[in-house]
């Protein structure tokens, strides 16, 4: 029977998963394929697992879980082996390299953070403190026939709101990246200016100066920036 | 998995409107795009699931951005001036009120609802409970997003 794979582990993480409900309608219990020094969290797949958001939150919360007592190698989601068989061959082959990437990921979680900037108090901001883009702004409310000067007034400010954005960016990760063993800048998505993970040891010295410093960072911060930090989360950006 | 809390000295106020849920909203991607990948087992389908990319809303240098931006300053101001104009810390104050609702559901998350809506069938997020109608019938087509002038560049739409 075909299974649905979660995660990779050391063999001697506690996996407690009662209560915890696998993807699927039908929520297949959760169980582990042991192999060598590893094991792996599965279930067994009866239907079609797909993006809703059933099997996402299923997946990350069996992520949740495991992180409680350990630092899980989390899969990507959507993963689905054919049989217990192909799983247990796959954590044989490839011990070395799942063994080596949980080492480098142990006691430690990714924490998400994603900023940006509200349009509005980022626009204004930057009419506040150019007279020319104010001048141009007049100009066009006024009713000027000539188009350019839409054109100039928009330049300007697309490219004083990439700056403006970038440094912001520039000042997080600045500010955060010290406090993390390693991290990640990935591509921002929607109305985000920063999309960073950190991979980050658990306790005071890691997630708790983090929490701080994201506190420090809000309140400091220019209005209309909102900095959202998500974790602790298995270290998705850090399994490679 | 938790959010952690903004502070008091949030400069946009994070309301509680998404819950718990929203908080998937912000590790969507990671989900899906990293992880551990095993090449030898099979991926599911994830049709549907590339909306979720369509709204970067990085800023492009073309035409249609200029033109957005000089119409966004324009309405800015226009508002501006009905407003007391000298009083300026009132009117953020009064920007961060109205501004904060807008804030709540972003372009991902909109987009995250309605790509995970549609394929489960399940009931409607809140883009389309508690907003407009006008948002709904654009919420499966790309993330609708508050207060954006009315004149939309096409290539939002084509992308």
């Amino acid at each position: 029977m075909p299974v649905y794979v979660y995660a990779v582990t050391l063999g001697d993480h506690p996996c407690r998963l009662d209560g915890v409900s696998g993807v699927g309608a039908g929520s297949a219990p959760l169980r582990t394929v042991p192999a060598g020094d590893l094991k792996a969290v599965v279930s067994d797949v009866h239907e079609e697992v797909g993006p809703r958001r059933r099997d996402l939150v299923a997946h990350q919360a069996v992520q949740d879980r495991l992180l409680e007592d350990g630092t899980p190698l989390p899969l990507q989601f959507g993963y689905t082996a054919p049989d217990d068989d192909a799983v247990r061959q796959v954590l044989k082959e490839q011990a070395d390299l799942y063994l080596g990437a949980l080492e480098r990921v142990r006691g430690c979680v990714e924490y998400n953070v994603k900023a940006s900037w509200d349009e509005e108090h980022i626009l204004r901001r930057i009419l506040e403190e150019s007279p020319s883009a104010r001048s141009l702004n007049e100009q066009i409310r006024a009713g000027t026939d000539d188009p350019r000067l839409a054109l100039e007034l928009g330049q300007y400010v697309a490219d004083e709101v990439q700056q403006r954005h970038s440094d912001a960016a520039a000042g997080i990760i600045d500010t955060l990246v010290p406090l993390a063993r390693e991290h990640a800048v990935h591509a921002p998505t929607g109305e985000d200016f920063l999309n960073l993970s950190l991979l980050v040891a658990r306790g005071p010295d890691g997630e708790g100066a983090l929490q701080v410093a994201h506190a420090d960072l809000v309140a400091d911060g220019e209005t209309g920036v909102e900095i959202r930090v998500a974790g602790p989360l298995p270290p998705y950006s850090f399994v490679g | 998995m938790t959010m952690m809390p903004q502070g008091p000295g949030a400069g946009v106020a994070r309301t509680g409107g998404g819950g718990g849920t929203s908080s998937l909203y912000d590790v969507l991607e990671l989900i899906l795009d990293r992880g551990l990948v095993i090449d030898v087992f099979v991926r599911v389908s994830l049709v549907g699931i590339e909306l979720l990319k369509i709204d970067a809303r990085i800023v492009v240098a073309s035409v249609d951005t200029y033109l957005r931006f000089a119409e966004a300053c324009n309405r800015l101001d226009l508002e501006a001036g009905r407003r007391a104009p000298a009083q300026l810390p009132d009117l953020v104050d009064n920007m961060m009120e109205s501004g904060s609702r807008g804030k709540t559901k972003g372009a991902l998350s909109g987009a995250v609802e309605a790509v995970t809506d549609s394929l489960s069938g399940g009931a409607k997020g809140k883009a389309a409970k508690d907003e407009e109608q006008a948002e709904e019938e654009y919420a499966e087509e790309e993330a609708p997003r508050r207060r954006r002038p009315a004149r939309r560049p096409v290539r939002r739409e084509r992308e």
